[in-house]
């Protein structure tokens, strides 16, 4: 792995730092705390120093740019890492400031200070961008050497010609992506079924690949003891039954736990908002909450809307109403729109934990497993408890873990707590 | 902060002072002759003042087209008043150089240079010498035109481009040298002016480094305008006593007189006389040998214009200055010139950017042309100049906009989209929904743009 170059940051008002000038050129041989750029905040100027031996094997930011601290300048290593090395380290210090928590309490916006994803607005030239895409070459692995980064034609030459130097292969031969099948002869799938991504299939592909590119989101999982609630459940079951009302699911118990908490956290009750370089983060008075319900064709989220006024009851009904026009396809457009926190319910599946994916540009996402029975100890006694598996996704651009997991307890206090659902 | 001399002060000399004085260096540009090189004093600037001449007078005889009455007695060339208009655009472009040289805080020192060592520099003056020490050195100094063995200047009767923008009078007959861009030049200006001129080239087509197409074009219009053209033809012997010149054509010997010779045969770079040999500056007689950043042989000392050869622009002594400049100050920068415009400034003005078809197929293969026509431009039937197209070159498999050419009226303004073009690398599926003003000669271009992809609507 080439080490890194990283903009350092000068002081604790720094935001940003502009790199004055490159003492070493690409190629060239530096030793260990050899002097590599020069870099100024807007009141000093330093000088970084090659935190290991090798050669400069690409410089990611050009002089006279600006750029947030803790963005990789360049890379240094040895030449077989030239090409493993830089693409995937160009993208790595973003996800690497996202996860980690800030360590000092002065730590002000870890979210600003994360370097752009490059994404959608990339600075490329029209032919370049045509000579990326058909040799399937990801555009966030180019180092843009035109003004102000533009990647150019020769950019993306140089790049076809690194990777044949790689892989063996003739530069000209750029076969685009290759389809798993033609690629390899040795590849051997039966029968294949090859269906185009269209309709609402492609709009979930694009709609999760954009939050996961987009956002900064982690998973944190606990489990709630809901031994109590399913009593509880029982014996309100036969009490409404007497009453001719539809039966309390798993699920209604979940979603008001949610309201409630969120209503405690608003933090999570909330979104990150970008508009070009801007960016803010809207906290939201009313709780909307979206329900993922899978059908035949692919996943639908229909929002139960204004959720903070509806008792457990009212929930309950909305809920079954939501999801039998979901499974009947009524559903309509505004019906899917407009959530501000999400749950997702896989315990019919018998999963335990996963990773839900953010439905953006909502914070929170939670995700539910399968009730298990398993001994625990209270005390000193073995007890057969059941336990509700919680997987809370969230963006760590909007709250930090601390929060996150306050919003999560406070989901598991209420299911463990089962009363203080019907206040 | 250094010192860095600059010889020089032509568009690569100046420009490269001016950078340097920005970057913070204490910098002496060292002239012999006036600010502004070749360029504006012998060059671009002063031919195509004289060139605006002939326009104007062409124009005023075509006033009848356009129903003007112009009684014809009345419509005379007035050459003294020509000098006089061509000097005065002169001399205000150098004092905007001087100008400049003043607020950027560069010593001007005029003299001629000499190296004596690596960092010191010998300058005579007309009033005596002065020794010069710098860190670094940037040579820039130009070219000079290129004279003929067996038939040098003489100021008189064998002229060079120099002295043919200052004759006394209009020649009644201009026997040229050469067929290539300074040639076609002088014969647009003075067989505009009345002067019967002879063209002679040696290569089988005038313009040799266009493409055949573009440089017929332009012999066909020359020839309308009373130029002769001979091609593929060599100048054997000049007779100074009978102001006569023999000439070897494929189909024997033809005599002819003229009461003017101008060589213009190319230009060679000025290496001599700098004591270039004595420091190790590597050199032939194609120019000063450089490397991307402009940098000799000798570190610390840089060189850029057309003392180093290549292409022998004001436009690319610009940028190399700045190249040159930049890298003596510590940057790194390195010359790009995959957009450069070549421009010609005949009637009509011919204008190319990138490769020619010629270069192109050699390159791509079976490259894609467009075409678009003057004479279905309404703006050029308004300018009553309907002679041209415009010509796209693209390249096949991801249709980059490889080269482009113009030849008709404006062609050097319209370049410059050309090389923004190009410039920015533009595909033809960029432009698709791209808008021109109607009406302009602009048009022309994306009509030539779409006509590639089979998609122009007037033509």
């Amino acid at each position: 792995m080439a080490a890194e170059v990283i903009m350092p940051k000068l002081g604790m008002s720094m935001v940003e730092g502009t790199v004055l000038r490159w003492r070493k050129q690409v190629g060239e041989q530096i030793a260990k705390g050899e002097v590599v750029v020069e870099i100024s905040s807007e009141k000093i100027e330093m000088e970084v120093e090659a935190s290991a031996d090798g050669k400069l094997l690409a410089i990611t930011v050009a002089e006279g740019e600006a750029v947030p601290y803790g963005t990789v300048l360049g890379y240094i290593g040895q030449d077989g890492e030239k090409i493993e090395a830089a693409p995937a380290a160009v993208a790595e210090p973003a996800k690497e400031q996202a996860a980690t928590p800030p360590v000092t309490s002065e730590q002000a916006t870890p979210a600003t200070s994360a370097p752009a994803a490059r994404g959608s607005h990339v600075k490329i030239s029209p032919v370049a961008k045509k000579m990326a895409e058909e040799a399937g070459l990801s555009l966030d692995s180019l180092t843009g050497t035109g003004p102000q980064g533009r990647i150019t034609k020769e950019d993306v030459e140089k790049a076809l010609e690194n990777r044949a130097a790689v892989a063996g292969e003739p530069p000209a031969s750029g076969a685009g992506a290759p389809s798993a099948a033609g690629a390899d002869a040795l590849f051997d799938p039966g029968a294949v079924e090859s269906s185009q991504v269209v309709g609402m299939r492609k709009v979930i592909a694009a709609r999760m690949l954009d939050s996961l590119r987009q956002s900064a989101q982690l998973t944190m999982t606990a489990k709630a003891d809901v031994t109590e609630l399913l009593l509880w459940q029982q014996q309100l079951a036969s009490e409404l039954q007497k009453r001719q009302e539809g039966k309390l699911t798993l699920t209604d118990f979940i979603a008001r736990a949610v309201v409630l908490s969120l209503k405690k956290h608003k933090q999570m009750n909330s979104a990150y908002l970008t508009d070009g370089a801007e960016a803010r983060i809207e906290t939201y008075g009313h709780v909307h909450l979206g329900i993922a319900v899978a059908l035949e064709k692919g996943l639908v989220v229909p929002v139960i809307r204004y959720a903070e006024r509806l008792s457990l009851l009212d929930l309950s009904k909305a809920l079954k109403a939501l999801s039998e026009r979901a499974r009947s396809q009524q559903l309509t457009g505004e019906e899917m729109k407009g959530s501000t926190f999400t749950i997702s319910n896989l315990g019919q599946f018998g999963v335990e934990y996963f990773t839900p994916i953010l439905n953006p540009p909502e914070t929170g996402i939670l995700g539910v497993g399968a009730v298990e029975a398993v001994p625990v100890y209270r005390g000193e006694e073995l007890q057969r408890r059941s336990l509700l598996p919680l997987s809370l996704t969230f963006d760590h651009r909007v709250l930090d873990g601390a929060p996150a997991a306050q919003f999560l307890a406070g989901v598991k206090e209420s299911l463990e707590n089962p009363y203080s659902l019907l206040l | 902060m250094g010192t860095v001399a600059i010889i020089g002060g032509g568009p690569a000399g100046y420009v490269a002072a001016i950078t340097a004085a920005r970057l913070g260096e204490q910098v002496t540009l060292i002239e012999s002759q006036q600010l502004g090189g070749t360029c504006l004093n012998e060059g671009c600037i002063p031919t195509k003042a004289l060139l605006e001449s002939a326009e104007t007078y062409a124009k005023v005889k075509q006033a009848a087209a356009f129903g003007i009455t112009v009684a014809s007695e009345g419509v005379t060339v007035n050459w003294p008043g020509v000098q006089q208009y061509k000097n005065k655009v002169m001399s205000k472009l150098v004092l905007g150089v001087t100008y400049l040289m003043k607020k950027n805080k560069v010593q001007v020192i005029k003299g001629k240079a000499t190296f004596l060592t690596d960092n010191r520099l010998q300058v005579k003056q007309p009033d005596g010498e002065q020794e010069l020490i710098a860190d670094r050195m940037i040579i820039a100094t130009g070219s000079q035109p290129a004279e003929l063995p067996f038939a040098p200047f003489d100021g008189q009767w064998v002229i060079d481009s120099s002295q043919a923008m200052s004759l006394p009078a209009i020649p009644t007959s201009l026997l040229i040298i050469g067929g290539g861009v300074i040639g076609c030049e002088f014969a647009s200006i003075y067989s505009r002016l009345g002067t019967k001129v002879t063209i002679v080239e040696m290569a089988e087509q005038i313009l040799p480094g266009e493409d055949r197409d573009i440089a017929d074009l332009l012999a066909g219009q020359l020839s309308a305008a009373g130029v002769t053209i001979y091609t593929g033809t060599a100048l054997s012997r000049l007779d100074n006593a009978a102001k006569a010149a023999v000439l070897q054509t494929n189909s024997g010997m033809v005599e002819l007189r003229a009461e003017q010779v101008l060589v213009a045969i190319g230009r060679k770079p000025r290496v001599n006389e700098l004591g270039l040999e004595r420091i190790g500056v590597q050199y032939s007689a194609r120019g000063i040998e450089v490397n991307g950043q402009m940098q000799t042989t000798v570190p610390h000392i840089y060189a850029c214009g057309d003392v180093i050869g290549g292409i022998q622009l004001a436009h690319v002594a610009f940028h190399e200055g700045e190249v040159a400049a930049r890298n003596a100050c510590g940057q790194k920068k390195t010359a790009a010139y995959h957009a450069v415009p070549r421009c010609i400034y005949t009637a009509p003005e011919i204008a190319s950017v990138g490769l020619t078809e010629t270069q192109a197929r050699a390159k791509h293969g079976d490259v894609r042309i467009g075409e678009f026509p003057f004479s279905a431009n309404g703006k050029a039937l308004i300018l009553d100049e309907p002679v041209g197209k415009v010509k796209v070159i693209v390249e096949p498999k991801f249709h980059e906009i490889v080269g482009l050419s113009v030849v008709g009226p404006r062609a050097t303004e319209l370049i410059g989209q050309a090389a923004l073009m190009l410039h920015a690398e533009m595909t033809t599926d960029a432009l698709e929904n791209g808008m021109a003003a109607h009406p302009t000669l602009s048009e022309a271009l994306l009509e030539a743009v779409h006509n590639a992809t089979g998609q122009a609507i007037h033509g």
